[in-house]
């Protein structure tokens, strides 16, 4: 079976099997459609299939009626800043996010600059499959796109939410790897902004991948010879659509992704605390640091749609996810990877403590990550039987996203992942061997 | 391929359509270009996507004339192009035309060939880590233009420079009739050339549809007023007293210069009038008469190694320079005849034998059509008869061709002969024994 996800993030699949120009031009007319035409944004990262699916959804939004609007290649968030900014009804980001370069997707944007909530997909989803789309007459068709420089204005949004004076007084040296994705243009550009030496890093738009998209740290060899080389005080890696932050300390050692998240919250709540919002699979040291602040957590299913809905909810903070993804709401509650930048720098410069200081000081938890591959056909029913069995041992159960269950040394989370046919396990506990414990826990389950 | 924007020419329909021709051509290099429309843009990402889906290179020359696009594409070596235009279908038609490697339209076995790939649904799929880009190419125009003038020079020196009126429709040749008038040292007046997808009068350049041409060449007292339709394949002459002279006699006029300067044969189709056999005559050049259609012209000009040919409609292929109808050649060989022989148009058509052509059509539906053929047969057996495309009768004074329409439920009437009685008769008869065939 080949992988194709149309869901919650969106329509995702390989380009070249069943991501076909076809399926975008549907998608987008389904999506102009739904939002009654108007004015759409398009924006893309820089797979080579960018330019092919990009086109396929400006075919489809004019043919529904739609203004589009081309953004070029950008990050999903100076999109996201863009919609109400240019006063459009939605967008469409055209990125696979930290998927591998054959990978592409389409996530939709409605006109608060937020990704499309599950009610929301799911319209969408029917308007697609019932496939009665607007169809302009010619006299009605917008005969041409505009172009517009959303990443600009990205900057200046972030010039506003951020305290560039304190961060440009420390004269910090920063290493960036931005993967040649979409960030490429505006993290160098908003580092250099924030009075920082950079060492910019795969900041080409027009070149391959240079490695899997993913901010990881079996990704971030590059940038760690880059931060031990050039002397850096923190590198911060990017992936393909400058959403997700992974860091390189100051000497040189790859966090693990779950840090970025802890830390920018541990620096937002020492000097702002409040609601953090963040999803049942992220590490539980955000617990910890919350209530050394007297602060609460707020747990959502795993997606960015649903982070963002809790956070303007709960009147959150910061948000964000163990993936990497860190949204600070002065800005805009979806997750960015220049305000996680900022935030982060923003702590080592009032702090004036070096990262792997500022890290060593975060509760210090094992968490580990595994993921099995079962075809689609029988990605539920194995999750139905693997809940079964944790019933049967009258074991409580979080079913937020998936399966969760509290042990007695620590956590498990099971659930299927929204962009691949695959089942993610989690499993996290202060003691190494313990969470090995708990992730065997899992898998005698999940095979039974 | 082509349809109306808003009910079936839809953008799925369009990047499958577009999947088939990549899967066809193979993946190579796609020249693209497009006519003013309102929905050229929308049809123009739809065939971009499917293009590159299927691994083509895509080089878009923007917005410029079919023959443009089919010269480029033998420039660049291309593969193929794809020409998105309705030509002279109104303003909520929009269309594909596929070329092929030489620059020439698909036609019969290559067109169905693709056509059957369309259907099976099949198309190549290029892995997203291999796909490639599309290429935006400025100057095609310039080009086409440069080639023009490098074949037939400059318009010689006279007294004074030639004055022209250019009606372009606000089509594709907006963009680049006045400046290749220009650069032929021309005198240009220059009025339809907005391309913004309007249409300031029907696109097809018939003598009904240029009473504005009409009244500007007579206003600025030009020496001549050419007319062409959206997608600029097509050209229509106004003389210097400001009459429509008939789409017919650009092709012969064009034959005329070419004849005057080189040996060779000229190739049209079954419908051309007959002042085109007397012009052939004149300088003892044999003219072969195709299927109608612009690809079985070109066709037979190649297998004729024809000097020049083209269609009554207005079309006018130089192979020279383009082995397309060019109206912007056509400009040019017509204001070179101007110029060498120093007479005005009205003289020159004056030199020429005088028939008058009469059309008609009816309305027919397709089933009906080989019994009105059949009909005719057996009525004018004892003439001579040519079958290719309907039927095309030589009667003593006069000839008439029947043909069922390729696009609508008609069928087509079109007689010729010496004078307008001759040829009323004719078409009376001939009309009044297909109404009653169709009838029965």
């Amino acid at each position: 079976m080949k992988p194709l996800k149309i869901g919650i993030t969106g329509v995702r699949g390989v380009v070249g099997e069943t991501f076909t120009p076809e399926l975008a031009v549907g998608f987008s007319q389904a999506f102009g459609t739904y939002l009654n035409s108007g004015r759409i944004l398009v924006c893309r990262d820089t797979r080579p299939s960018g330019p092919m699916v990009q086109a396929s959804v400006t075919a489809g939004l004019l043919a529904a009626g739609c203004e589009v609007i081309d953004l070029g290649v950008c990050p999903t968030t100076s999109l996201q800043l863009a919609v109400s900014w240019l006063k459009a009804e939605g967008g469409i980001a055209i990125t696979a996010g930290h998927n591998p370069s054959q990978w592409n997707a389409l996530k939709f944007v409605r006109n608060d600059g937020l990704y499309l909530n599950s009610i929301q997909a799911e319209e969408l989803l029917d308007i697609f499959h019932q496939g009665e789309f607007t169809k302009a007459a010619s006299d009605r068709m917008k005969s041409s796109v505009d172009k517009q420089d959303a990443i600009t204005y990205h900057i200046e949004r972030l010039r506003e939410t951020f305290d560039v004076e304190l961060i440009a007084a420390a004269n910090l040296k920063v290493a960036v790897d931005c993967c040649n994705g979409a960030c490429s243009k505006l993290m160098p550009q908003w580092l250099r902004e924030l009075g920082c030496e950079v060492l910019a890093i795969n900041d080409d738009p027009d070149s391959p991948f240079p490695h899997r998209p993913e901010p990881k740290p079996e990704t971030m060899a590059q940038l760690r010879a880059v931060v031990k080389a050039g002397q850096a005080e923190i590198g911060f890696a990017h992936d393909a659509d400058g959403e997700r932050v992974g860091i390189v300390n100051e000497r040189g050692e790859p966090l693990s992704e779950e840090l970025t998240f802890a830390l920018a919250t541990r620096i937002r709540l020492a000097e702002n605390p409040g609601t953090v919002v963040t999803n049942v699979s992220t590490t539980s040291a955000i617990e910890e640091i919350a209530s050394a602040y007297g602060s609460n957590v707020i747990r959502t299913p795993v997606g960015q749609a649903y982070i963002s809905e809790s956070m303007i909810e709960h009147r959150a903070v910061i948000g964000g996810e163990g993936s990497g993804g860190v949204s600070v709401p002065e800005l805009h509650p979806t997750h960015d990877g220049a305000a996680a930048v900022a935030l982060i720098l923003q702590g080592l410069a009032s702090s004036r403590k070096p990262v792997s200081e500022l890290v060593g000081e975060l509760p210090q938890l094992t968490m580990l990550k595994h993921n099995v591959a079962v075809e689609p056909n029988r990605l539920y029913s194995v999750l139905q039987n693997f809940r079964l069995a944790v019933e049967d041992e009258q074991l409580t159960i979080d079913v937020t996203d998936g399966i969760k269950v509290v042990l007695p040394h620590g956590w498990i989370h099971v659930r299927a992942s929204n962009t691949e046919s695959m089942i993610r396990i989690i499993a996290e506990s202060r003691d190494p061997m313990n969470a090995q414990n708990l992730l065997n826990w899992v898998r005698d389950r999940l095979t039974k | 391929m082509r349809g109306v924007i808003g009910e079936s020419l839809t953008p799925l329909l369009l990047t499958r359509f577009s999947q088939a021709f990549g899967t066809y051509v193979g993946p190579g290099t796609i020249v693209i270009g497009r006519d003013p429309r309102r929905s050229g843009e929308m049809v123009r990402q739809a065939v971009i996507a499917g293009l590159l889906s299927t691994g083509c290179r895509v080089v878009d020359i923007g917005m410029c004339p079919v023959p443009t696009i089919q010269l480029l594409v033998r420039h660049l070596k291309a593969l193929g192009g794809v020409a998105i235009t309705a030509s002279h279908n109104p303003a909520e038609w929009n269309a594909l035309k596929f070329i092929g490697g030489d620059g020439l339209f698909l036609s019969g076995d290559n067109a169905r060939e693709m056509l059957d790939i369309y259907h099976q649904g099949e198309y190549t799929k290029v892995p997203g880590t291999e796909m490639r880009g599309l290429e935006n190419l400025p100057g095609a125009t310039d080009r086409h233009i440069k080639t023009i003038i490098d074949a037939l020079g400059a318009l010689p020196a006279t007294v004074r420079k030639l004055r022209v009126v250019l009606d372009a429709c606000n089509g594709a040749g907006s963009v680049v009739g006045p400046r290749l008038l220009e650069a032929l040292g021309a005198e240009v007046i220059a009025i339809n050339v907005t391309p913004d997808g309007s249409f300031p009068r029907p696109a097809e350049p018939l003598p009904e549809n240029l009473g504005a041409l009409s009244a500007a060449v007579k206003e600025h007292r030009a020496d001549i007023g050419f007319a062409q339709d959206m997608d600029a394949d097509r050209l229509a002459i106004v003389s210097d007293e400001g009459i429509p002279i008939g789409e017919d006699y650009t092709l012969v006029l064009a034959a005329l210069r070419v004849l005057n300067h080189q040996t060779g044969s000229v190739v049209a189709n079954l419908s051309s009038t007959s002042v085109l056999q007397a012009v052939a005559d004149r300088f003892n050049s044999r003219l072969f008469l195709t299927k109608i259609g612009e690809v079985n012209v070109t066709q037979e000009m190649q297998r004729q190694n024809a000097v020049v040919g083209g269609e009554g409609n207005g079309g006018v292929i130089y192979p020279q320079i383009n082995f397309a109808r060019d109206s912007l050649v056509g400009m040019g060989l017509v204001l070179h005849l101007l110029a060498e022989t120093g007479q005005t148009i009205t003289q020159l058509v004056d030199g020429l034998p005088r028939f008058s052509m009469l059309k008609d059509k009816l309305p027919c539906p397709s089933h009906k059509i080989g019994a009105v053929l059949r009909m005719l047969r057996t009525e004018y057996a004892t003439y001579p008869m040519d079958l290719r495309d309907g039927v095309k009768v030589q009667l003593p004074k006069a000839w008439f061709l029947v043909r069922g329409s390729n696009t609508e439920p008609i069928i087509r009437v079109i007689s010729e002969a010496q004078t307008d009685m001759e040829v009323q008769e004719v078409l009376e008869e001939v009309v009044s024994k297909v109404k009653r065939c169709l009838a029965a």
